[in-house]
């Protein structure tokens, strides 16, 4: 197994990171008042931030882009199955909608 | 959360309790993909009743993923100052991630005490009963780890302190956490913003 060794960020980096954190989601809330302005880039821009957050939580906070690659092909692994169960359904639902 | 040692002893090179710990985290997204697809195949569709859009308070429930993500700094650091070997200061972190926790589990109860007096119930329609259970289950999860932290924090205090091996040990409940922080990243935006 690989070995990685990667410095951890310091406590004022995980400061800097949480207010990252925080301007995204005050981003997200002023693009949901003005989802009038924004249209149709409304919704993907919000999936857009939502996976941004997502990215830095389990990359800096769960130290997960430090760890063992076994640890990340699971993780990624629960992801992926999650994501096509997702995909499925929606397809489905849209199918049937259609139909 | 440390750093990715070598264990020559474990056949995979990673500390096994480790291993099932991001093992379990990797099932609990399956459970929460499932009840997030549940929730969107209903959401936008005509039922009787009150809409969740008709109750639910988008400034209060932002100061809730506010409160929650701050919990997860906070979390960090109380792992940091172990890692540093300073009891005090993972003692302080760990109670504030609890009262961050604790904090945000009543704004939820507070949440669904308004949505019930306003009419959206558990039983209202499809769609309300897929919300609860989304929701309620997240909430579940934060009450565990609050009621996790506390424990830490207990045994932090009775004993000489914590460390990171053996036990009950503060990164995996810190992988926990964060866990329950990454959920609500995303029901906050699927649930209320989109």
């Amino acid at each position: 197994m690989s070995v990685d060794h990667k410095p951890h960020p310091k406590p004022t980096q995980y400061v800097q990171i949480a207010l990252v954190l925080g301007v995204l989601t005050a981003i997200e809330v002023a693009l949901y008042y003005t989802e009038d302005i924004v249209g149709v880039f409304t919704d993907p821009l919000l999936i857009i931030l939502a996976v941004g957050k997502f990215v830095i939580v389990v990359g800096w906070f769960m130290h997960l882009r430090f760890e063992n690659s076994l640890i990340n092909k699971f993780f990624t692994g629960g992801m992926i199955l999650a994501l096509i169960l997702f995909a499925i359904v929606m397809f489905e639902r849209a199918a049937a909608n259609f139909i | 959360m440390s750093d990715s040692h070598s264990y020559p002893h474990e056949p995979t090179g990673v500390e096994t309790r480790k291993l099932g710990m991001w093992i379990f985290l990797s099932t609990e997204i399956l459970f929460f993909g499932t009840l997030i697809t549940t929730f969107m195949i209903f959401k936008g569709r005509d039922f009787p009743g009150i809409k969740l859009t008709d109750v639910y308070d988008i400034p209060f429930t932002s100061v809730s993923s506010f409160v929650l993500l701050m919990s997860s700094l906070t979390m960090v650091l109380a792992h940091n100052a172990l890692e540093s070997n300073d009891q005090e200061k993972t003692r302080v972190w760990l109670l504030a991630t609890a009262m961050l926790g604790a904090v945000f589990l009543a704004g939820q109860i507070y949440e669904f005490t308004e949505f019930y007096h306003k009419g959206f119930e558990l039983s209202s329609n499809i769609f309300s009963s897929t919300f609860y259970v989304l929701t309620g289950f997240h909430g579940l999860h934060v009450f565990i780890g609050v009621v996790l932290l506390l424990a830490l924090w207990s045994i932090g205090q009775r004993q000489k302190g914590l460390s990171l091996d053996g036990g009950m040990n503060l990164e995996f409940v810190a992988l926990y956490w964060h866990f329950v922080d990454i959920v609500w990243i995303v029901l906050f935006t699927v649930v209320y913003l989109i």
